[in-house]
């Protein structure tokens, strides 16, 4: 049994089954193992922060996790029951990094587009529009916005769903350090709501801001689950940051 | 295995899924400058069809026979769209391609996937959006049907809107071929590639198989252009249609197939290949249909009305064996004047070719090569005509029956029309330009945004 598998098993053990809980999943890219079963649960309202370097498979791992990708082994469950391929679009949102799609549309039309689809009151656009900041850019097209804008918007269709839970790659690349506190704020928000978040981040500090309980990955196994209390005890540094943590996990 | 708790969200209404399609074709540049080409590719087609139909008109001015002769089917409409076939295969795959290319390009497919659409309603809507920007590619061409119009011409509804139909089908074929070729492929250009392949590879197949025996002949059938030729003759066929339609189908279910990126490969593989078998199926079927309908004004795929009716109530089998080789000239003017017309308006009518995958040389004796024998009835008798007049007489002979008497009254007229059509070529090259640019620049203009939706001034 794997340390991943026996703290799910540990978990499982004391408490009603997780909002969402991953078992064994695994994904290789010809010889190239990207996936080693990876274990793990999210609980509502909860902010799952999956920690690794580049190329530790934070990505494949969430794409698996949605469905947008095929894995070759392992399951997804939901409240304890596994969740087919086709489902889990029912359940979970996954927002990928570095995404710019639609470019000729207008970013007013891409959400009214989500909105619309989603069933979502005026008053809750206006809200997510606001509390993002995007009010200044709806008149332009997607092609046409910063980096920073673009991000924003795709945070907003995101937040636009109205899934329990939030799979977001990197939510917070391309935002200085006022821009990363502020959608911080605005994550914590929605997670005291009671929507469930898993953000793939790789910068460590951000993640320690952000995050209730982290996924600690590298070169595609699970090195880590839990606080940063839990990890500091698993890694025998009772005083550390979660950069040291993590080093001394991986 | 249970299920787990209620789904959040399971469906969702078509229509904003639909509208995004269909901004996501009239945004791209594609369309636009497609509809720009098709204006004096279309335009330049009517006027020299409308200019050499008016050089026949003014010959048949004086001579009933030949006005007879003159219908704006084959002298106008079908050159007309012509362009619009020639626009529909080189260009059309491109504004397809736009449906799902771009957006496999910048991954927002993987967004897509994940809205509360199945994937057949997802591709369902990329074609609606297809259809629209065919209706679109169709402007110029009907323009054009309404300048005839407006010269004083003359149109026959139901040929001209069977035209229109083959035109629609070839379009959705195309469309369909091409969002195949977006779905396996990872980029546009490669896409566009795949699905020329199909399109212009059909012209390769036209060119260099038709007329061939055997095993080629039946290869040169698969050409996308065969989808056509049909329709333009003025015919609508069951069996036609329906094997147009599991062609569009089948592209369309190969496309949803391959969309999800998370299907592993092997489901696909196993998908792909029963799609393949039931649109394989039923065109195999369809190619059994004989049903078929004439609905050109002068009746030019049937016998005289009179004859129809005679041969119609000919219920014995009629066998007719023909000692030509398929290539022979003369053996396509006979398929073309006596065996599909026959085959149409009787019940029971066997054709055997004796000379089935041989060459003219050396193909049969030198006495019988040429002849065609017909049987009914254990009656049996040779000619070497191709032509009605002299075929029909005998196979009532052989049946026993009068030659029925014309029917008064019946003779297509013919349209001639000496129009100069000069005029059209300022619509087609200045006025429909301009009106296409004019709505480009429309649907570019952003959309207007609500005043709550921006309340706070939208900052956070």
């Amino acid at each position: 049994m794997t340390v991943s598998s026996a703290i799910l098993l540990d978990r499982n053990a004391d408490r009603a089954p997780a909002l969402m809980e991953v078992a064994g999943l695994a994904k290789r890219y010809g010889e190239q193992r990207a996936l080693a079963d990876i274990s793990f649960a999210v609980n509502a309202g909860e902010v799952l922060g999956l920690i690794g370097p580049n190329g530790a498979g934070k990505t494949t791992l969430m794409e698996a996790v949605a469905g947008v990708l095929a894995a070759d082994d392992g399951r997804v469950l939901w409240r304890g029951t596994p969740l087919a391929l086709p489902q889990r679009r029912e359940f979970m949102f996954y927002l990928p990094d570095g995404l710019r799609p639609w470019e000729d549309q207008y970013a007013a039309r891409v959400i009214e587009f989500f909105a619309t689809i989603y069933g979502r009151p005026e008053i809750f656009v206006a809200d997510t529009i606001r509390s993002l900041g995007l009010a200044p850019v709806l008149r332009k097209r997607i092609a046409a916005l910063s980096k920073g804008y673009g991000r924003r918007l795709m945070l907003a269709l995101a937040l636009l769903t109205p899934h329990p839970l939030l799979l977001m790659d990197e939510p917070f690349d391309g935002f200085d350090l006022r821009q990363t506190r502020e959608i911080m704020n605005v994550l914590r928000d929605v997670a005291s709501n009671g929507r469930a978040l898993v953000l793939a981040i790789h910068q460590l500090n951000d993640a320690a801001r952000v995050c209730d309980r982290f996924v600690l990955l590298a070169e595609g196994r699970v090195r880590g689950v839990g606080t940063l209390a839990q990890l500091r005890a698993q890694a025998g540094k009772p005083t550390a940051g979660l950069e040291e943590v993590f080093l001394a996990l991986t | 295995m249970r299920s787990p708790d209620p789904a959040v969200v399971r469906r969702a209404p078509f229509h904003p899924l639909l509208a995004k399609e269909l901004w996501e074709v009239a945004s791209g540049r594609a369309l636009w400058t497609m509809l720009l080409i098709l204006c004096p590719l279309v335009g330049y087609s009517f006027f020299q069809a409308a200019a050499l139909y008016g050089e026949a008109s003014s010959a048949a001015r004086d001579s009933p026979v030949l006005a007879s002769g003159l219908a704006p089917l084959d002298g106008v409409l079908v050159p007309t769209f012509g362009a619009l076939y020639v626009a529909v295969t080189l260009l059309f795959p491109f504004v397809a391609i736009r449906t799902l290319g771009r957006e496999k390009e910048t991954g927002a497919l993987r967004l897509l996937v994940q809205l509360p659409y199945r994937v057949p309603t997802l591709i369902a809507a990329k074609m609606t959006a297809v259809f629209g920007a065919w209706l679109a590619a169709v402007i110029p061409a009907a323009s054009a049907l309404a300048i005839w119009l407006m010269l004083g011409g003359h149109l026959y509804l139901p040929e001209t809107l069977d035209l229109l139909l083959g035109h629609l089908l070839y379009g959705l074929l195309v469309g369909a071929i091409a969002l195949f070729s977006a779905s396996i492929s990872e980029s546009s250009a490669t896409a566009a590639i795949v699905a020329l392949a199909f399109t212009i590879g059909s012209w390769v197949l036209d060119f260099a198989l038709a007329g061939q025996p055997g095993v080629l002949e039946w290869v040169s059938r698969l050409s996308l252009t065969q989808t056509l030729r049909g329709f333009e003759q003025g015919l609508l066929s069951a069996g036609l249609v329906l094997g147009i339609v599991a062609a569009i189908c089948g592209f369309a279910a190969l496309a949803a197939v391959w969309l999800h990126p998370g299907v592993p490969l092997r489901a696909k593989l196993v998908r792909s290949a029963i799609c393949v078998a039931v649109a394989a199926a039923v065109i195999a079927a369809a190619t059994q249909i004989g049903l078929s309908v004439d609905l050109t004004e002068d009746r030019h795929n049937s016998f005289p009305a009179a004859d129809q009716r005679a041969l119609a109530d000919l219920r014995e089998p009629l066998i007719i064996t023909v000692h030509l080789a398929p290539e022979d000239p003369r053996y396509v003017d006979l398929r073309r004047n006596i065996l599909v017309k026959l085959e149409r308006v009787m019940p029971r009518v066997t054709i055997r070719l004796a000379t089935m995958g041989q060459s003219v040389v050396g193909s049969t004796s030198e006495e019988a090569y040429g002849e065609i024998e017909y049987s009914y009835a254990g009656r049996s008798d040779k000619s070497r005509s191709t032509s009605h007049r002299e075929i029909l007489p005998l196979i009532y002979a052989l049946a026993g029956r009068p030659v029925p008497t014309p029917i008064p009254g019946e003779e297509y007229p013919g349209y001639p029309l000496l129009a100069n059509a000069s005029p059209a070529l300022a619509w087609f090259l200045g006025g429909l330009p301009l009106l296409i640019v004019v709505a480009w620049w429309l649907s570019r203009r952003p959309p207007q945004i609500a005043p709550q939706l921006i309340k706070d001034g939208g900052q956070p």
